[in-house]
This record gives structure tokens, sequence and C-alpha cells, in this order.
């Protein structure tokens, strides 16, 4: 089917919730949307179904009138209510189409509060510009993290740290598994944004008013200081935090893949022994070794499977990887995203599939019907497909609305990658088991069909 | 004030017996986390549930994207309403206007889908732009030979009861383009929107009685019969929050009487089906309606009791978005024997605070547009022991060690009719006395001095210092 007009059940979601993503990894950070108050009520819903928190975005509540003489008196009013009500540390802003549309110029707007509001004083306020017209989530994210060392990082001392960015949105477990990864290595470091308690929180005594964890401030602007970037997911991503901080400061960056499979895994592990000239642990080089052995365990029963992965780019080219590690088949490759970098590289990791960038479900089905799939891979919006399609769909990734789990997922480093093979392993073997089933009721005329 | 406010929200939170009107229905506050969507949303739950109706969202994709497949409103049968359709609009669309964009995709799904009509969303960047949404639809309705329906519902132009109203004005203008002859006697239900399906729990007892229901507005609707919908004799107005302005419109111009009643409950849903008898004036109907009365209420009150044994002297909590429903759930609370001390609402007008305010007793708190800091303390202060609201806010209960009821458009029990009691009964028993909230928050530790105390018995550590004043 050729590309459409319309857009039939989108693979992706817009700039703003991108950016919330980014500004509750940071410690103390309150997310604020410049635009009407349905934006941050739709995507604290959304992400609440995900994560199964509680999750608090302000809005500046723009109505009609806003709309017409502009948004300032709004925003303003927004920012003092934020800081009375939360007491946060940090409050990140990002437009919505609206105040972009209407040409509100946000970072004077902010300076001027800044400048009249002595409540101002001790919050850092960081604002991006995020309209859902201009890209997706995944931008969203990238220019967020970007705004916050843009806003925050200033050179002093050397630290000798190195920065790890989550380029990519990974689950609150995949984060844990980072922070647990570089602290057994035991190297210094800021790991940032970092959603692994904000998102997952336990359930405790005290609830604070915004949930305790993040990257702490004094770390973001400490970024500028630390010997190296690395971007854990800024494969093929545009320019963004890293970039900056190199043509800045002069702190040199390197963009990874996330470390999903052996071989992402293991160049996550090369570059950190390189920059910091400490070996990976050994008990890491013990789960190598488990993940390895699963691998070798489930290679029959997932060679040659025919899947589809599809979601956000990181993600899908990590998964595309594993799976051609184990010999399974991708056939299609599909994210949400116009991003011309990933088509190159999942069409490199996956010879003959279809690879398909700035797609829907729509298409995303036709490609399906005609190419026997036999797993899916990616978020719960993909069910339509699987469901039509009698295909087991393996639920990773935001959004996940219709299961448990979606935070506890870890599907990142070796033991990450060991789960995923697991996972992907049992998901075949219970549709196979029901499909048994069902076969033997028929025969037995128990059922139709 | 019981709780501390922000400036400016001090008129829309009281005590029964405070006397003053309560401030509503204006718009949300900034920074304040209002719990309240915009007038698109309110357009979209109301159209959404319409099974065979192509639902086309004219904006960026994150409108799109957020309300997919967003109600657990249920179809017996069609479910294109299942699919999100976006003209995805990108930077050119905005610089250029998106009229074109939307005509040629109105074309190209109605060439795919084949739907009986189209509704199309204006979005927040749609009013900036000022594509003219009207013309186009009237255009492409020409062309395409199907009601093509602009809805006007850009998210800043009010609160979700624009949309309501928006929403309402769409369907106005498909009703009464079929002809159709129904039998006799024959009511639409206006408000029913079939969530968990619900309407399949209702719409037998009509049709036992032998009443037709023209249309069910609009739960498990499709196209046809909504076209049709003027040919009933009476509306029943379920949530009269989004449906009353329906209701009066098709008063006036079709003489359709309206009656306000409730499926939620054992009396509302009884008095539901006396309405209806009284209405037309029947003996045989007042005695059908007596007869499915008591025997649907002997059938369900023995599991009632049970449950009600369990859950009588818990207090509850009750934010919902429209005030019909909180209204029914007081009365619900009352027949399992609880008590109701919070009662909050997104959209409520006057009319429906007053009517809460007499129905609940002194000293409940009755709040308009509530944010999380705010429900947060109250649910401590006035000692909830369940909070029944939407998703958004379930989290922050389980937080704080409260139990939950979901009674929003996304639940999945259905919590309407005789059986529907039985099942938010059960809710209501199985969150109040589940054992979670008995273990332990803090290991009991032979070497440290940490606490035992539960989940719900470490509430008053939840409120932190109340500084939003």
């Amino acid at each position: 089917m050729s590309k459409s007009l319309a857009t039939v059940n989108p693979c992706s979601m817009c700039m703003p919730m991108g950016s919330v993503m980014v500004f509750r990894g940071i410690e103390g950070c309150m997310p604020l949307f410049h635009g009407s108050q349905g934006c941050s009520t739709y995507m604290r819903l959304y992400l609440a179904h995900h994560f199964r928190e509680p999750v608090d975005i302000a809005s500046s509540a723009l109505s009609e009138k806003g709309a017409v003489y502009g948004g300032a008196a709004n925003l303003k009013q927004g920012l003092k209510n934020v800081i009375k009500g939360y007491r946060p540390k940090a409050i990140g802003i990002a437009t919505t189409c609206l105040a972009e549309t209407i040409g509100d110029d946000v970072p004077q707007i902010v300076r001027e509060f800044q400048a009249e509001e002595p409540l101002a004083k001790d919050v850092t306020i960081i604002s991006v510009s995020t309209p859902s017209y201009a890209a997706s989530h995944e931008v969203g994210y990238r220019v967020a993290l970007k705004g916050l060392v843009q806003t925050m990082a200033r050179k002093s001392e050397q630290s000798g740290r190195i920065n790890i960015l989550v380029g990519a949105i990974i689950s609150p477990a995949d984060v844990r598994f980072l922070r647990r990864f570089l602290d057994d290595w035991g190297l210094g470091y800021i790991l940032m944004p970092d959603i692994s308690e904000t998102f997952d929180a336990a359930l405790s005594q005290d609830s604070p008013l915004i949930p305790a964890g993040g990257t702490p401030l004094d770390d973001i602007r400490d970024t500028a200081n630390s010997k190296a970037t690395l971007t854990i997911g800024g494969w093929v991503q545009e320019p963004g935090a890293g970039d900056y901080l190199e043509k800045e400061f002069g702190v040199p960056h390197i963009a990874l893949p996330i470390p999903l499979g052996l071989e992402f895994t293991d160049r996550m592990a090369a570059n950190l022994e390189e920059l910091t000239g400490l070996s990976m642990p050994e008990s890491y080089e013990r789960e190598r070794g488990r993940l390895l052995d699963t691998m070798v365990d489930a290679h029959k029963l997932l060679a040659d499977v025919k899947t589809a992965v599809y979601g956000d780019t990181e993600m899908v080219l990590g998964i595309t990887r594993i799976m051609t590690e184990l010999g399974m088949r991708p056939q299609i490759v599909a994210t949400g995203a116009a991003n011309p970098a990933f088509a190159e590289k999942a069409a490199e990791l996956a010879p003959g599939a279809k690879v398909m960038i700035g797609a829907d479900f729509s298409q995303i089905a036709a490609e399906a019907s005609s190419r026997d799939i036999e797993l899916m891979v990616g978020p719960f919006t993909g069910r339509g497909i699987a469901r039509k399609e009698k295909v087991p769909l393996l639920r990773v990734g935001l959004p996940n609305h219709d299961r448990y789990g979606a935070s506890h997922q870890l599907f990142q480093g070796y033991e990450g990658s060991m789960h995923l093979v697991d996972c992907m392993a049992n998901v075949l073997l219970e549709d196979k088991e029901r499909e048994v089933q069902h076969e033997r009721r028929v025969q037995a005329g128990a059922v139709s069909e | 004030m019981i709780v501390k406010v922000f400036e400016g929200r001090e008129g829309h939170i009281q005590q029964k017996g405070d006397g003053l009107p309560l401030a509503c229905n204006n718009e949300s506050l900034a920074g304040a986390v209002s719990q309240r969507a915009c007038v698109y949303s309110g357009a979209r739950v109301v159209l959404n549930p319409i099974t065979d109706a192509l639902h086309l969202v004219h904006g960026p994709i994150g409108c799109a994207s957020y309300t997919w497949d967003i109600r657990g409103s249920t179809s017996s049968g069609p479910d294109l309403y299942r699919n999100s359709f976006s003209t995805d609009m990108k930077e050119l669309d905005v610089v250029f206007g998106g009229e074109k964009k939307l005509a040629a995709s109105l074309r190209e799904l109605a060439e795919r889908y084949h739907p009986p009509a189209i509704f199309v969303y204006s979005t927040c960047i749609v009013g900036i732009i000022g594509d003219d949404l009207r013309s186009v639809c009237r255009r492409a309705s020409e062309e395409l030979g199907i009601p093509v329906l602009p809805v006007k519902s850009e998210g800043f132009r009010g609160n979700k009861n624009e949309g309501y109203k928006a929403a309402c004005n769409a369907l106005n203008e498909l009703i009464g383009t079929r002809n159709y002859t129904p039998s006799h006697p024959s009511i639409n239900l206006l408000g029913e929107y079939n969530v968990a399906g619900d309407l399949w729990f209702v719409k037998p007892f009509f049709l036992e009685m032998g009443i037709e229901v023209v249309a069910a507005l609009t739960g498990d609707a499709r196209v046809a019969e909504i076209e049709r919908a003027h040919t009933a004799q009476l509306n029943l107005v379920q949530c009269s929050g989004s449906m009353t302005y329906l209701a009066k419109k098709m008063e006036e111009k079709y003489g359709i009487p309206y009656r306000r009643i409730s499926f939620f409950g054992l009396q509302d849903m009884s008095n539901a089906l006396r309405t209806v008898a009284e209405f037309f004036a029947s003996p045989e109907l007042k005695q059908k309606a007596e007869e499915i009365i008591r025997r649907e209420t002997a059938r369900v009150m023995p599991q009632i009791e049970a449950y009600r044994a369990k859950v009588a002297g818990r207090k509850a909590a009750i934010y919902m978005g429209g005030a019909a429903k909180a209204v029914s759930l007081v009365r619900a609370f009352q027949e399992l024997g609880m008590e109701v001390v919070i009662i909050g609402t997104q959209t409520g007008d006057r009319d429906d605070y007053q009517k809460i305010a007499c129905i609940v007793k002194n000293g409940t708190v009755i709040i308009d547009d509530a944010n999380p800091l705010e429900l947060k303390e109250l649910l401590f202060k006035q000692k909830a022991d369940l909070l029944v609201a939407g998703v958004k806010e379930r989290f922050l209960a389980y937080k704080m060690g409260i139990a939950f009821c979901d009674f929003n458009h996304d639940r999945t029990t259905n919590f309407e009719g005789y059986v529907g009691m039985v099942n938010f009964a059960r809710e209501v028993s199985i969150t109040i006395n589940s054992p979670v909230w008995q273990l332990p928050v803090k290991r009991a530790s032979r070497i440290g001095n940490a606490s035992q105390l539960s989940i719900t018995a470490g509430n008053e550590n939840y409120v932190q210092e109340p500084c939003h004043s």
C-alpha cells in the first residue's frame, strides 16, 4: 500500500511526550506544558497507564484569551503555582502546538519571570521548543536532553567522570541496570536522565510531591567537566546533548546503540574499558557467558522465525540485532519516526527486511499480511495487527497499556538480552501450545473451525 | 478552608454546610495540574463509541495518538471506531493551511474504509491557523455522498463541556436524516456509552417491557440508528453533562421530551424503568416494570447483602468527570451502607453542585476541578477508605494506601443494571478488604528500629506540609 495522506493508527507520539520522559528523570523536576490543558492531561493519562504511577504534569492552561493575546500571563502564573504547590528544584517547560503557533517567546517570558518573581530564585527553569507538528516524541526527547545541558552545563574543574546519556526511552528497570553496571565497574559517571526511581517508585510511608530520584542538578551542571560522553541509544539520532557538550566544552562524544544483544552490549563495554582503562568486572563476563548459553539453548526454536519489529528507533535496532544474532529473520523493521539514519542501519542489520520509517500501523499491517510473520515485538499498539494475523505479540517499550510490568522489563545489557531471548522463546512456545490445544479440540468436535 | 488551596481556587471547594454556592464551570488554573482534559477530549469521548463511523482528527499526531481506542466502549459488531485516523499535520500544513490535506484525506479514507459517516475533529492548531472545516466537510459530503460532520473542538476554546456541546451539535446534524417508523412505545438512551458492555445489561429490560430502543447515544451505536433517533417518543438522559444539551435540542426540534435517569445502582436502575412506564402512562408497562424490578432485585440482593456486610461503615471519596455519575454513586454507596466524605467533578455546573449538596451529609467536602495536591490532602483529612475515580487518580490513591475503584471510561467491568451493581459491590469490597493494605511497609528488623506499620497506617506521613497558599 502506498503512503497515504492520513495517518491510520499512529506508531509515534508527539514531541512534548518525549520531553516529559527526560524532565521526569531529573531530580526535583516538574514538567510543565505551555499550551491547552488537554495536552498535559492526555499525557498524564497515557503515562499513568504505562508506568502505573501517578504522573503530575502542569499546564499553563491556555484559553481563548491566551491564544489571542499571547500566553505570557498564563505561563507565569503556571510557573508560580508550580513553585508554590510542588516546591520543585527545577521546572522543565515544553511548548505545544498551540504555544508555538501563536508565537510565544518562551525563553523571554522565562527571563521576565525570573527577574520579577522572588520565588523563582532557587528554581532552575529549562525551556524547550517541542511543537507536535514538527517531529515525533523521540525528537522531543533529544531536544529536551539537549536543552538541559544547554541551560545548565558549566565549565569548572575536570571531574574525570564519564557522562552516560540515556539517548532513548528505556524502562526504569533498564536504567537501574545501567546504574548497577556502572557502579559495579567502579567508575565515576553521570547518568542522565534517570527515571529508575521516578517512574517506578517504591511504596513507602512518605510520598513526596515530586517523586524522589532522578539525575541531581549538580551533576547536570558538571557534565561540561567530564572526560567523555557516551550516549547509549544515540546511534541514529541527530546531534543532541552529547554533541553540544563536545562542541561547547570539548568533551568527546561517542554515540552508541542501546546495549541489546551480544554485539551491542560488547560495544558499550569496550568503549567503557577504553575510556577508563578498567576491565569489565568478572561477574559481567559470567553474565555475558550466560547470555551466550541462553542464545545457544534457544537457537533452534528461534531459527528462521519471521518477525516484525516496530517502535522507537534505537529499541527496534537493538532488538533487530539480537534477532539476527539468533538466526531469526526480521521481515519488517519499522518505526514511526521519520529517521533516514535508522533506515540505513536497519537495512544493514537485516538485509532483505522491509524497512519502514515514518510508518503507521496501517502500513505495517499491509506488509505483515504478506510476509507470514510469526512473531511481533514492539509496543502494545501493534495488538490489532497481532490479533488480525493471529501472531503472538511480545510487548516491549512505550506504550504498554494492557499488560503489567512495563516498568520492570529489563532488556538491556547481557542479563536483559537474556530475558528478551527467554521471552521471545516462551511467547512462541505458548502460542504453539495454544494452537495444538485448539486443533485437538477441533478434532474432538468441541469447537468449530 | 479544610485544605490549603492555590490562590484563585478558594471558591471551588467547600464542606456541605458552608452555605455559599460553589465556583464552577470556568477555566482551569494554570500550574494547578487540573485533572481535566480539553474541548477535543470532551467531543471525542462523546462521539467515539459510534462504532461504524470514521473519526478523523484534523491536527498534529499527538491528539490522535493519545485518544486511540481510549474508551472502554464496546461494540457488538463494527470496530472502525477502534482505529485512529489523523491528518497528522506537519510544519508545512501549519504554514500553508491544512484544508487541502484534509480534503484529500477524507477522499482517501472514504474510499478505503467506506464508512457511513465521518466525524472531523478540529484541534488547537486548526483554530489558530483558521482552516475552514465546515466548508471542507460540506464539499466532501457532497462529493462522497455520506455525512461528513465537522466537530468544532479546538482544545483551548473552553473546557470539556464545550466539547460535549460540539459533539452534540454534530449529532444534531446527523439526527433526522433517515426515515423510520419505530414500534410503540419507543425510546432513545442518551449519555449511555456502553463502557464495558453496560448497555447490554440494561437494554434487555426495555425490550422485555416491549419498548423499542431506537438508538443509544452513543454506546454501541451505528450511524443509521442515530440518523433515525428523531423517531423515538422519549429520550432518557443518563450522562446529563454531555447529553442534556442534545436532549433539549431534540425537544425543540422534534418535540421529544426527555427524562433524566441513571442505570447505576439498584434504586436508580429501578427508577429508570418506572420513569419510562410512567411516561407512557400504561398500567401494563408499570406492571412489567415492577415485575422486572422484583425479580432482578431478588436475584442480586443476596450477593449485594454479602458485600454490604464487608464494606458498610467505610468512607468513600468520589471524583468523577461528570456530575450525573457522581450523584448516582452517592445513592449506590447508601445501598452499600457506606458514607461519602468527598465528592467532586471536573465539569459539574451550578445545578449539579446544588443537587449534590442536597444528597450528601453535612461535613462532606464538595470540590470542583480538583488537582492532585488537593485530592491527596483531602483524602487524608477526610479519612477516606476508598476513592472512586479514573486512571490518573488510581495511582495517587494507591501510593497513599487507599483502596480504589475505577469508574471511568476505560474501566473493564460492567457496573450498570442489576448485575452491574453486584460487580461494583464486589470491586469495592475486594479493594477495601484486600490483604495488601495490611502488609508492613517497613520490614521488622531485629537490629534496627524499623516500625511495622501497614501501608494504611502510615497515612499521617503522606501529607507533606501544605505550602500552596
